[in-house]
């Protein structure tokens, strides 16, 4: 494995020195909290069950706890007292080569950071928040897989996670608003780009204007049928942040700052995050403590605006266009780590006469497969696509034609599940979905942010 | 590291068989690939259309290019791409003309 195999290189060279300097840095990340959770694994058992990957490969370096083990033993070795004097007794462990290749298996190879079992746990660890101070530790020590850091990189040097330039993101924008105006029958159907004061500000996943522009052309359309006062950015449009996959709080930051500075530069009232999970995660709860800053504006889920809108009757739909059975997919960070579990299940239930949960679903629901940057690393592709059996017989089950997935990432790994597990359906964000159903206003629509209550 | 047997030659490719010297490509790679990994038993002119603009972009620019480029030199409907490459335009249409994995959420 090509990237594995620099992996490998990177830990055999590693000095004593890098190792004791390791082990601190872990400690600096983990903060107080993360010390308690080190030790509070009662190892019961629970966790083993309710993780994707131990159900679907069922070997125990895959269970949560021993994932916690493995950094809880180099943690226990030098900082508690018992573990210095008794490492023996109480499992504590030298962090040397053999036990970094462990950190790097489990953080990076054997978790999506989904977080199902955390909730599934009897005393409450934080599994997640573990294993991203121990991702962080090993992204400082170079020990990241190559291809992770480049889409962070990327974000970083160009603005956006795909380098899209400035010229072909307005153009593609540009193509969409023709094709949106086309496609509703009305050229006051606009994609405005920087628009001064505008109340909303819709941030997308460069995936959409680099490959599949069609989930802008369905939220375009949403925001002209909802009369909204709404804007794009021209620069500072991504809202997708792999510093959340990294553990790097620094360069989490300063991506995130990206949509602070256009929210800043535009004077807009609310910040929108379109379909994607961990963007809307970053953006939402995390970015504000990488940057010690709390933003001066509403940031919400596009899902929470389109449901606003149905509630107050802006925007209708005609659920007799979706009679193919629907089934929703719970992407982890828009729900179990996001909070947004009802909007988008109002939506559908608008929108389609046949909408069956998946079981089980809401903050129970499994990972795809591909969160925590899984998509992103070339090198677990087999584990990814094996732990996201779980996920696609979830789907087989529901017997549904059409998944509804309100996430860019999950998307992209519902696509190869539906080809390798031969699931034979059809993958589509909330938007598509509303897109479909609504029922355009005939007549000139509102002028815009007249009667704009939603914030 | 993963390779890929096309014809004799041993080409080196990712997990995910993407190629890791995009400098191999030539045709005869394309229609193995398009057979080995996207399921399609023959290209037909719209297929090659779109590989050849992807990789003249490619070669000129060190990147994939977006899809609105796709459909613009080659005058296909954005939909006809997707029935085209069943994985997509990246993990279908990039892969087939040689080009390394494209960043980001693909």
């Amino acid at each position: 494995m090509a990237d594995s195999g620099t992996l490998d290189a990177k830990i055999e060279a590693l000095t004593d020195d890098d190792l004791a300097r390791g082990l601190d840095l872990f400690r600096s990340k983990l903060g107080a909290a993360g010390a308690v959770w080190l030790q509070t694994c009662v190892h019961c058992g629970l966790c083993a069950e309710s993780c994707h990957y131990f159900l679907t490969d069922h070997e125990p370096q895959s269970i949560p706890a021993h994932k916690l083990e493995q950094v809880a033993a180099a943690f226990r070795g030098r900082y508690t007292l018992a573990g210095r004097l008794a490492p023996a007794l109480t499992g504590a462990r030298p962090f040397d080569r053999q036990l970094v290749r462990a950190w790097v298996d489990a953080a990076f190879g054997r978790c999506s950071t989904c977080g199902r079992c955390s909730l599934n746990c009897t005393t409450g660890v934080n599994v997640p928040a573990v294993m991203r101070a121990a991702r962080a530790t090993l992204t400082e020590m170079g020990l990241i897989p190559a291809d992770l850091q480049q889409v962070v990189t990327t974000a970083l040097e160009t603005g956006n996670n795909m380098g899209i330039t400035r010229e072909d993101w307005l153009d593609t924008v540009q193509w969409i608003e023709e094709e949106t105006q086309g496609a509703v029958g009305d050229p006051a159907a606009r994609i405005p780009v920087d628009r001064q004061g505008a109340q909303y500000l819709f941030t997308v996943n460069p995936r959409e204007p680099k490959f599949f522009p069609l989930g802008l052309q369905a939220s375009a359309t949403v925001f002209h049928a909802a009369g909204a006062d709404w804007t794009v950015a021209s620069e500072g449009w991504d809202l997708t942040n792999y510093g959340l996959f990294s553990g790097n709080n620094a360069e989490g930051g300063a991506i995130a700052r990206n949509l602070l500075g256009s929210m800043e530069r535009l004077g807009c009232r609310t910040l929108v995050i379109g379909e994607c999970g961990h963007g809307f995660a970053a953006a939402r709860w995390e970015s504000a403590e990488w940057l010690r800053q709390r933003p001066g504006f509403r940031i919400m889920s596009f899902l929470e605006l389109m449901d606003d809108w149905f509630r107050q009757g802006r925007l209708k739909a005609d659920p007799s266009r979706i009679t193919d059975r629907v089934t929703l997919h719970d992407p982890c960070n828009t729900v179990r780590q996001g909070g947004i579990s009802e909007p988008q299940r109002d939506i559908l239930r608008r929108c389609v006469t046949d909408f069956v949960e998946m079981t089980p679903n809401r903050a129970e629901n499994f990972c795809c497969g591909g969160g925590g940057g899984q998509l992103a690393m070339a090198q677990y592709r087999d584990k990814r696509l094996q732990a996201g059996g779980v996920k696609a017989e979830q789907i087989r089950a529901t017997g549904a034609r059409i998944v509804v997935a309100p996430c860019h990432n999950c998307i992209d790994q519902l696509m190869e599940l539906n080809r390798e597990y031969k699931l034979g359906v059809v993958i589509k964000t909330v938007a598509e979905i509303v897109a479909d159903a609504l029922v355009l206003p005939t007549a000139t629509p509102p002028a815009e942010g007249n009667h704009d209550v939603a914030s | 590291m993963p390779t890929i047997d096309c014809g004799g030659r041993q080409l080196d490719v990712n997990e995910e068989g993407f190629l890791l010297h995009p400098e191999q490509w030539d045709e005869n790679l394309a229609t193995f690939l398009a057979r080995a990994e996207e399921g399609l038993e023959t290209l037909t002119d719209e297929h090659w259309a779109v590989i050849r603009f992807i990789r003249s972009h490619y070669e000129e620019t060190h990147g994939a290019p977006m899809v609105r480029a796709v459909c613009k030199a080659t005058g296909l409907p954005l939909k006809r791409v997707y029935e085209l490459f069943p994985s997509g335009p990246a993990r279908g249409a990039c892969k087939l003309a040689g080009l390394p994995k494209p960043d980001g959420c693909v």
